[in-house]
């Protein structure tokens, strides 16, 4: 039996951020044929993987999958239970946008199923709230955190941003202290990315928004990092934050390399070496699956060398390259890069344990330029 | 041969040569209105785009005139560019008359005065046209006025066309008939065939384009080229219509091509004198020129793996281009490339751009320089083509550099503007005539280096596109000149080193460290950037070490994309070049040649 993740993209939202760039709808037409379809696209793939497999997670990405309705929520993980074996002690997770769920709705989505919810809080600060054009505010931020736990979540991330334009050393440390404060067990801290076809992206063009500098930017992190694991968190990945045993399960299946099934628009699969994705238009993904059951928009059979470098590429952003498993894609990269192993691990740039070869704090802040090197 | 004419056109940049001679061929009915391409006579891609003509050619046409006699025309055309400028004196020597086009709204400009010199000097009857007289802006008067002044001919001598409008050209063909002289020359004296140009055809070989002086060539006769003394059989001749049209004789005064498998364009150089191989002519014609280049620069592959096949790519370059002259060169910083020699800035180009569009070589080019003269103390010379070859400053006696004379025509509210600029060259002022109340030529002298790269630009920018600018070469100079090198944590790169005026070596320095600081990405080291002269720094500035490069996000629909992008960097890092452990990028060699900006 091999265990592998599913992922579920819920593309509605109730308005687009600036800086989001993921597929998102802010019309709720479709709902319904939404519904319809993931479930056929769910039986499709079941048909054909369902047998050998046991499903460890599920992840509600979006989008924001709490604006659907926990029956909605619901009617999907019955759909994969009844289709696949769903482990009992699966993880399932929400996306949740605070100022989208009262502490009711949240219980009800804990009896559809899920038991671990992400928040999106992105800031604590008022202003910078408002620049993300996030629709809550500090106070619903922390309720929602409350709620949840209250709601009976045990399992709580949060999601943060920093180096914000014209975000203080100061603002984001009184972001992480109010986390830290926080019931939660997990924390995904990002550095803002400018990504194409942003809103941000056209502000930072028209120069009316000026991104934070490199320097400032390593500084916010450093604190990040150092705050963090101050306050009882392990860094298990570049933007990852847990308490020991509350590292998320779905994420680590994309960076152990291990299998995983993307349903809906836009969404990602990743089983025995290929990949796969879907339509990202919701029109074209409901008229493919009602056509065909299946809305593949891209393919790509891996070869092994392009395993390799994602491997080695997913491996120094987490918890490192395991040197066994490495040998499946290159066995002699170890030696050929050997004399710059030893020059980064001297610089204490990496470390070697255990048979893993990870980043350190440092490393990580530079893990872009050690990947670029070691491939 | 009494029917015979032969004349090339002297014009300014845009002043409507190809279009007169395209209307010339139209009614003389040499091609149909159907055929005549836009500028029919360029037929290079680049030489079309750029609107110049690199290469020259000849076209033959008849005329039946009025007096009922057909008269056989052989219009020559002319490269219109400085660099080309022998070139333009050998087609020159290859005429009798010349039509002087000047631009009804421009007016006369530098390249028509330099070009009209050449023209009186060659012998040549001109007739002057002024064209485009039906554009709005058209300044009749003044320009005949200034034409007048430049050639002292009398007003009534000159045609008003436009090449457009058809206007004019019956009065330019009855001029060409009635004012050029028929060529003089000898049919019964031994061959002397002047090569006024040649191209390379990969079937054929070099083919030579010549006027025949004096005597006769036969198809089948034994041939000889003065230069080398090599001895070819002519295996076909002909005269220069639309296409070749094979003849069995050229005579004295005819215009037409020579081919005899001959490998390259080496062996037909532009000057030359072809004869009989035996009763062959004792002398060449006079003029013969070798022609030197007069801008370097080293030209390397972007991917050091590809250095075979730019040395292929170039070698294919100069079978058709005389003037290209390369050799193998070093550089620690850029690996194995090539130091190339050409006629002049735009000669660079034209290489350059045909290197990467016709054969698809990735090139790095250093900063241009001119052939320097170094005198060492114990009284050797060195003739130095790289900045890197200049010997250690304790060594040197003097160095010497290539000047130029400029002629720059303005508007007269210019002046200053001129001024400034020239100051900025080194540019040492001789004199200024009017050539109307409102336009100056202006004649300085200038170190060719101070002019090889950014003169022109700024001579347009700082007079709003109204100046022309012409030059000649004048000879060497001793010059107060230092070699300044570009370290990078202490290592030259010899790529950048530069010689430089001594008065502008601190600016220099300054400058090419701040760009290279903005170009060169932080590594994980930091970087001193330094200028230094011999062995004192006159420049510096720190690259601090790289402190964070890590994208935040990337979960499973990140992954393809993290990927590709890991690849395209790995592909940048291959085409980095590396000096001591430090990579820099090829823009940063580029980027020298934009300092202002």
């Amino acid at each position: 039996m091999k265990n592998t993740a599913i992922y579920i993209h819920i593309p509605f939202c109730d308005h687009k951020c600036i800086y989001c760039d993921f597929y998102s709808l802010i019309n709720y037409d479709n709902l319904k044929e939404y519904l319809d379809a993931l479930k056929r696209e769910i039986i499709y793939y079941a048909d054909r993987y369902s047998k050998d497999r046991i499903i460890d997670t599920i992840f509600f990405g979006g989008g924001t999958p709490s604006f659907m309705t926990p029956n909605y929520i619901g009617e999907i993980i019955s759909t994969i239970n009844k289709n696949f074996i769903l482990s009992n002690y699966a993880e399932i997770t929400l996306e949740t946008n605070p100022g989208t769920v009262e502490i009711t709705k949240l219980k009800d989505f804990r009896n559809a199923g899920v038991n671990r919810i992400s928040i999106g809080i992105q800031t604590f600060d008022e202003d910078e709230l408002k620049f993300l054009t996030r629709i809550h505010n500090k106070k619903t931020a922390i309720d929602t955190v409350n709620n949840s736990f209250d709601a009976g979540f045990e399992n709580i991330s949060i999601d943060l941003i920093f180096s914000l334009p014209n975000q203080t050393k100061e603002t984001w440390e009184e972001n992480l202290e109010i986390a830290a404060g926080l019931p939660i067990k997990h924390i995904s801290a990002y550095s803002l990315i400018l990504e194409k076809g942003t809103i941000l992206n056209k502000m930072v063009l028209d120069g009316k928004v000026k991104m934070a500098e490199e320097n400032h930017d390593a500084e916010l992190y450093e604190i990040t990092m150092k705050y963090l694991i101050g306050n009882g968190f392990n860094q298990y990945e570049i933007s990852n934050f847990a308490h020991p045993g509350f590292e998320c399960k779905h994420n680590q299946y994309y960076w152990e390399y291990k299998d995983y099934l993307g349903f809906g628009t836009a969404a990602h699969s990743f089983v025995n070496g290929v990949r796969w994705w879907n339509y990202s238009s919701l029109k074209k993904y409901i008229h493919e699956i009602n056509l065909n059951q299946i809305a593949i928009r891209g393919k790509e059979n891996l070869t092994k060398d392009e395993m390799f470098e994602e491997f080695v590429m997913l491996g120094l952003r987490s918890k490192g390259i395991n040197l066994d498993e490495i040998n499946k894609y290159s066995s002699a990269w170890y030696f050929e890069k050997k004399k710059i192993i030893n020059s980064f691990i001297e610089q204490r740039y990496l470390v070697e344990k255990n048979n893993y070869l990870s980043c350190t704090q440092k490393g990580y802040m530079i893990c872009d330029e050690i990947i670029n090197n070691l491939l | 041969m009494e029917n015979i004419r032969n004349f090339c056109i002297v014009a300014h940049i845009d002043h409507g040569k190809s279009t007169i001679a395209d209307m010339l061929l139209e009614v003389t009915h040499t091609v149909s209105e159907r055929e005549a391409k836009a500028q029919l006579l360029d037929d290079m891609d680049l030489e079309r785009e750029r609107g110049i003509t690199i290469k020259s050619h000849a076209i033959k046409m008849f005329y039946k005139h009025k007096d009922n006699k057909t008269y056989n025309f052989n219009l020559i055309d002319t490269p219109g560019h400085v660099d080309f400028s022998y070139e333009v004196s050998r087609s020159l020597a290859a005429c009798e008359g010349a039509l002087l086009v000047v631009d009804a709204a421009q007016g006369v400009e530098a390249q028509t005065i330099s070009n009209v010199y050449l023209a009186i000097e060659a012998g040549l009857e001109i007739i002057p046209v002024i064209n485009k007289i039906d554009l709005p802006s058209a300044r009749v008067d003044v320009v005949t006025n200034q034409i007048v002044d430049l050639i002292g001919c009398d007003e009534t001598d000159i045609i008003l066309a436009s090449a457009k409008a058809r206007l004019g050209f019956d009065e330019i063909l009855t001029a060409i008939v009635e004012r050029i002289p028929s060529p003089k020359g000898d049919a019964n004296l031994p061959l002397q065939a002047l090569i006024f140009d040649s191209v390379f055809d990969s079937f054929r070989g070099a083919i030579a384009y010549v006027r025949i002086v004096n005597g006769v060539l036969k198809v089948k006769d034994q041939i000889k080229f003065f230069r080398n003394r090599n001895v070819y059989l002519a295996e076909e001749i002909g005269v220069l219509g639309l296409r070749k049209e094979k003849r069995t004789e050229l005579s004295t005064g005819d215009v037409g091509y020579v081919i005899a498998s001959i490998k390259d364009v080496h062996e037909t150089k532009v000057g030359d004198t072809i004869t009989h191989s035996k009763n062959g002519a004792e002398k060449p014609l006079p003029g013969y020129k070798e022609i030197k280049p007069m801008v370097y620069s080293g030209l390397y592959p972007t991917d050091s793996d590809e250095y075979e096949d730019l040395r292929d790519a170039i070698e294919k370059l100069q079978l058709n281009d005389a003037s290209l002259v390369f050799t193998p060169e070093t550089s620690a910083a850029l690996g194995f490339g090539f130091r190339c020699g050409f006629l002049g800035m735009l000669h660079m180009e034209i290489i350059q751009e045909r290197l990467e569009r016709e054969y698809d070589q990735s090139i790095v080019t250093t900063l241009p320089n001119v052939e320097y003269y170094a005198y060492k103390k114990n009284g050797e010379k060195v003739v130095v083509d790289n900045p890197a070859d200049l010997p250690p400053v304790g060594d040197l006696e003097k160095v010497e550099e290539p000047y130029i004379k400029a002629q720059i025509v303005v508007p007269s509210e210019y002046l200053g503007n001129i001024m400034k600029l020239a100051m900025d060259k080194r540019g040492i002022y001789k004199n200024t005539t009017y050539i109307d109340p409102t336009r100056a030529d202006i004649e300085y002298e200038f170190p060719l280096s101070e002019i090889i790269f950014d003169f022109y630009d700024k001579l347009k920018s700082t007079t709003r596109g109204y100046a022309s600018f012409d030059y000649d070469y004048i000879g060497y100079r001793e010059s107060d000149l230092v070699k300044l090198d570009i370290m990078l944590n202490g290592e030259p790169v010899d790529a950048l080193s530069v010689i430089v005026h001594k008065d502008k070596a601190y600016d220099w320095g300054r400058k090419v460290c701040s760009k290279l600081k903005d170009l060169i990405p932080r590594q994980m080291f930091e970087i001193a950037v330094q200028a230094a002269i011999g062995n004192k720094i006159i420049s510096r500035t720190n690259i601090k070490a790289l402190r964070k490069n890590v994208l935040a996000k990337c979960y499973g629909g990140d992954i393809t994309r993290k990927r590709k992008l890991l690849e395209k960097q790995k592909e940048g890092k291959k085409r980095m070049k590396q000096v001591g452990n430090v990579e820099i990028p090829q823009e940063a060699f580029l980027a020298v040649l934009q300092l202002d900006e």
